[in-house]
């Protein structure tokens, strides 16, 4: 973990929440029965950072982002996005954030287009607002021409970055990456994260799970959970000079 | 040989995978005699106790004779009287009564002047079978009241009315003296239970593997095609037949259904009759491009014909020749032959030849269309 | 609420139905289809019997008795066969019925005996045998009594003059029953087959997560996700109830609306029940089984095959429990009888539970999908 100054979870233990933060969690708990998925973590997330949120598979990383993005409730804890108390009003920030997951979760039997059309309509974008981010989308994804191809029919790298596409087509203020490059080969995540540098340099914050340590260098923020819990936390200081 | 050792290998990993998903396993296993208990003692087409209103509007001595000559059958329950005939509208519309028997007033006077007393019986049609029995008990019941009126009145006048001489019809009811219908449904119960489950289940279980991907690993190796039908067939073989043979156990420990003929002829039939199933299975996996229509066509092609094509609960014996033709495109309508000639009839092989070569034919000509159609996928 | 997302879902809905075109053509082609076959079978009554008949007496009597039999629509005269050979056509199923007239029959009614007339039926089909009998019966009975009134004897006795009417169907014809049931039940399935797969395939996809992440609501989705099954099923629903009616020449004695108002309600608790399904299954598979785990017990219990009354009473209060069953007695009332909203007010006020309790369950299960 060079690179990392580890930082034991305590300061921000009884603090209130930061409403400037992105992401602002305090004492955050969840409970499946008699077993605790998500145990008392801390953390802030600054504006415009990139945080990567690191640890094996089933530590609870994803019960974590189901709190976050206001689709599971917590059983005790705080928890502020974009400033907003996401645990008792998701609806009043769910526009803001967006959100992709290892699955692409795209519509396989609809195009190209009707995907975006579809997320677009969701997040009540105008006609202006979609044209322009739909010729965003179809650059940035390398589908210009494509726009009427059924989904199904693209390769995954080409899927993944239509699912970044269509997760920022309102252009949010937070994305949150539940482990986006599982499953994609080592160029294509590369180009990915370039997309993903891209997006960070014009202001949005990205919240990332991984469980490749590889991909914590492309942070400037990590947390590393294990079985529920938070094992350090800290601003990676070499993040500047890489 | 290889070719062996290759099905062996396919067989080893489904049933692997069978029993790895216990879900499955217990709708597969459990589900059956489940049904088989449940279903076994709801379904009867015996009719008893109908639901009967009495409306007497005579209420002198001979009409309550009359009337209790419907209460002490075991066939018409009276479940209500009435005094006013617009009653019997009322009871029909409401469905609390199938029957209604009416005696106007006058009915005694009528008797004691020598005539005939009339009464109404009315039958509430949309029940079919309810009403052609009532129809054919109250008729019956009619005539028996009649003739005990009408001997009373020759003997009081001196006279034989049995003189003309009569033919009198002596029913003798084969196989099944006592007309119980669970021992004529039961047996193709047990035939409609298979079928649901066997086609259903390959269907299923076979496209979520193409969805899954892992066809196309084995599309790869050297295994040939009919090699991995068959591999995959042979396990659901083996369970459906288990199946089979726990079913009809429980069909004649709970339910006394009578085994009278070869049980090797039986077994024989099963054997021929789940492979057709399975391969109806294989087939619609291959023709349904997801699992929705997989699904789809899985319910449409089992449960439906298997209830009303197989002569389970409908006789085939009335409909037209079209359909006659129609019905042998499913199996259950052989082995549905097969079970009651064995189970009631005491039939071998020698009366079930027929039925068990048309399920061979069948098993054949389903095997080879399913391999010609997955082949066509590729 | 906004109408906005829930006509965005929908176009989306109607987008992915349109790109399954074997599903679209399963969904309205099938349903028809099988109204047709099956339609001929549930509305066979039992006629044209495989009749044998042993003729031992061969007298005018005997003749005239087999002609009695053979001008009969229920029975048909195949064979002639001995004694003996009587066991083996029923044995093979060749025949289902059998009249042996013994020796001496004509002598014995002309000296005012009383000769017994065997009639034999195959009881390995409870409905050929009772049906059978009975009508073998009535066609002895009426040759008897044709035989009197020839001879000129009729008897000035008293008696019971019953007379017998049947209402509603006085024909008793199976038809006019059985296909309001069969368009219920085959229209139940359908609905139930494609719903039962709607929503656990988004999940499956991951694509209900995503979903769930914007600001669309649990009700907009299930409104959404619904509304394009509510009317593909309503298309299906009104084409299917017309070939039925039409084709199979069932009459219609009720109200339209009584009629529309028990398919509509009945519609909606198999989509309800589908949704479910659906919703509380993690894998299409498990969602399949459960679906059959409810289906076969509709057909066996709901009343459309074996009657209810024919039930032991323990297993009675289990068809209370099936929206077909209360669908069924609506259709078969409003078709046969003509009864209206009054009569059936019970089975209308049932079906409308179902459909709140149902639709109620699977908000609710949305709902605990977004907080668990």
């Amino acid at each position: 973990m060079s690179g990392v100054d580890p930082v034991r979870p305590g300061p921000l233990l009884g603090t209130a929440p930061n409403p400037d933060a992105a992401l602002s969690v305090r004492g955050l708990t969840k409970r499946f029965g008699s077993f605790t998925a998500v145990d008392g973590i801390d953390f802030d997330v600054p504006r415009g950072q990139i945080f990567g949120f690191l640890g094996p598979n089933g530590s609870g990383k994803t019960t974590t982002i189901r709190m976050l993005t206001g689709t599971s409730g917590a059983n005790a804890g705080a928890a502020l996005v974009l400033g907003e108390d996401v645990l008792s009003h998701p609806e009043r920030v769910k526009k803001r954030f967006g959100y992709m997951s290892q699955k692409f979760a795209l519509f396989e039997d609809l195009t190209v287009e009707e995907n975006l059309r579809f997320y677009a309509g969701v997040y009540d974008l105008s006609a202006e607002e979609f044209a322009k981010q739909r010729a965003y989308v179809l650059a940035m994804a390398d589908l210009r021409g494509r726009e009427n191809e059924l989904t199904a029919n693209l390769s995954v790298g080409w899927r993944q970055r239509l699912a970044l596409g269509t997760a920022t087509i309102h252009q949010p203020e937070l994305l949150f990456l539940d482990e986006p490059t599982g499953g994609v080969d080592p160029v294509a995540r590369r180009h990915f994260w370039d997309l993903l540098y891209d997006l960070a340099s014009r202001g949005v914050t990205l919240f990332v799970t991984t469980h490749y340590m590889d991909e914590a260098s492309h942070c400037n923020q990590l947390a590393f959970i294990y079985r529920g819990g938070l094992i350090a936390e800290g601003r990676r200081t070499t993040f500047a000079a890489t | 040989m290889r070719s062996l050792s290759r099905i062996g290998a396919v067989t080893a990993k489904e049933f692997i995978h069978l029993l790895r998903d216990r879900r499955t396993l217990a709708v597969v296993l459990a589900l059956p005699v489940l049904q088989m208990l449940l279903f076994a003692y709801a379904i009867s087409f015996d009719v008893k106790n109908v639901a009967t209103v009495v409306i007497d509007l005579d209420k002198t001595p001979a009409s309550q004779a009359y009337v209790s000559s419907y209460e002490s059958s075991d066939f018409f329950t009276v479940v209500g009287t009435g005094d006013d005939l617009a009653a019997v509208d009322g009871v029909f519309d409401h469905n609390q009564a199938l029957i209604a028997v009416v005696v106007p007033s006058g009915f005694g006077r009528s008797l004691a002047a020598g005539e005939k007393g009339s009464v109404a019986v009315y039958l509430d049609g949309s029940e079919p079978t309810a009403a052609r029995v009532g129809q054919a008990f109250s008729t019956a019941l009619n005539q028996v009241y009649s003739q005990q009126v009408t001997i009373r009145w020759a003997d009081a006048q001196g006279l034989d009315v049995t003189a003309a001489g009569q033919l009198e019809p002596r029913v003798r009811t084969w196989y099944n003296p006592e007309k119980r219908s669970s021992d004529y449904l039961i047996p193709g119960l047990m035939v409609v239970i298979i079928m649901v489950v066997a086609v259903q289940q390959t269907a299923v279980s076979l496209v979520r593997e193409r969805e899954q991907g892992t066809d196309e690993q084995l599309a790869i190796s050297p295994m040939r095609r009919w090699e991995m039908m068959l591999g995959k067939v042979a396990p659901w073989t083996l369970l459906a037949f288990l199946e089979l043979a726990v079913v009809t156990a429980v069909g004649m420990w709970f339910f006394d259904l009578p085994l009278r003929g070869s049980i090797g002829v039986l077994a024989l039939g099963a054997a021929l009759f789940v492979f057709c199933s399975l391969g109806l299975g294989l087939v619609i996996s291959a023709v349904a491009p997801s699992l929705e229509t997989a699904n789809m066509l899985g319910l449409l092609l089992s449960i439906l014909p298997a209830f009303i094509l197989s002569g389970f609960a409908f006789p085939l014996s009335s409909i037209p020749g079209w359909l006659q033709v129609v019905s042998c495109l499913f199996p259950a309508r052989f082995m549905v032959t097969i079970t009651r000639g064995v189970f009631l009839k005491g039939a071998g092989l020698a009366e079930l030849w027929p039925e068990i070569a048309a399920l061979g034919a069948y098993a054949v000509v389903v095997i080879a269309v399913a391999i010609v159609l997955t082949r066509r996928r590729r | 609420m906004s109408g906005h997302r829930i006509r965005l879902l929908m176009w989306k809905e109607f987008l992915q139905l349109r790109r399954d075109p074997l599903l679209l053509r399963l969904l309205f082609l099938m349903p028809i289809l099988q109204l047709l076959l099956f339609g001929y079978v549930v509305a066979a009554d039992v006629k044209n019997l495989s009749t044998a008949v042993v003729d031992l007496d061969r007298t005018s009597t005997s003749r005239a008795l087999e002609a009695s039999f053979g001008a009969s629509d229920y029975f048909v005269i195949t064979q002639h066969p001995g004694e003996t050979d009587l066991k083996h056509l029923m044995d093979t199923g060749a025949i289902s019925i059998a009249i042996v007239i013994p020796e001496g029959t004509q002598a014995a009614l002309d000296q005012g005996q009383t000769a017994p007339i065997g009639v034999v039926v195959d009881g390995s089909d409870s409905q050929v045998a009772s049906v059978g009998s009975g009508y073998a019966s009535q066609i002895i009975a009426r040759f008897n009594a044709d035989r009197m009134a020839s001879q000129g004897i009729s008897v000035q006795a008293p008696g019971v003059d019953a007379r017998v009417r049947v209402m509603f169907n006085p024909t008793l014809a199976s038809v006019n029953t059985m296909i309001p049931g069969l368009v219920a039940a085959i229209v139940m399935i359908s609905i139930m087959a494609v719903m039962g797969q709607a929503v656990v395939k988004e999940r499956e996809r991951g694509t209900l997560e995503q979903m769930f992440v914007t600001p669309i609501k649990p009700v907009e989705y299930l409104i959404g996700k619904v509304t394009p099954y509510a009317i593909a099923a309503t298309v299906q629903l009104l084409v299917v109830a017309l070939v039925g009616i039409y084709w199979f020449g069932v009459p219609f004695a009720g109200q339209l609306s009584v009629v529309a108002a028990g398919l509509g309600l009945f519609m909606l608790t198999s989509i309800g029940m589908g949704l479910l399904i659906s919703l509380v299954s993690h894998t299409r598979q498990q969602a399949q089984q459960l679906m059959m785990l409810l289906l076969l017990p509709s057909f066996v219990l709901s009343g459309f095959i074996f009657p209810i009354d024919s039930m032991p009473a323990a297993i009675q209060p289990l068809s209370w429990f099936i929206p077909l069953t209360w669908a069924i007695q609506i259709l078969r009332g409003a078709f046969i009888k003509g009864s209206g909203f009054e009569a059936l007010s019970t089975q209308f006020w049932v079906l409308g539970l179902f459909a709140v309790v149902i639709f109620g369950a699977a908000i609710a299960a949305t709902r605990r999908r977004l907080t668990e």
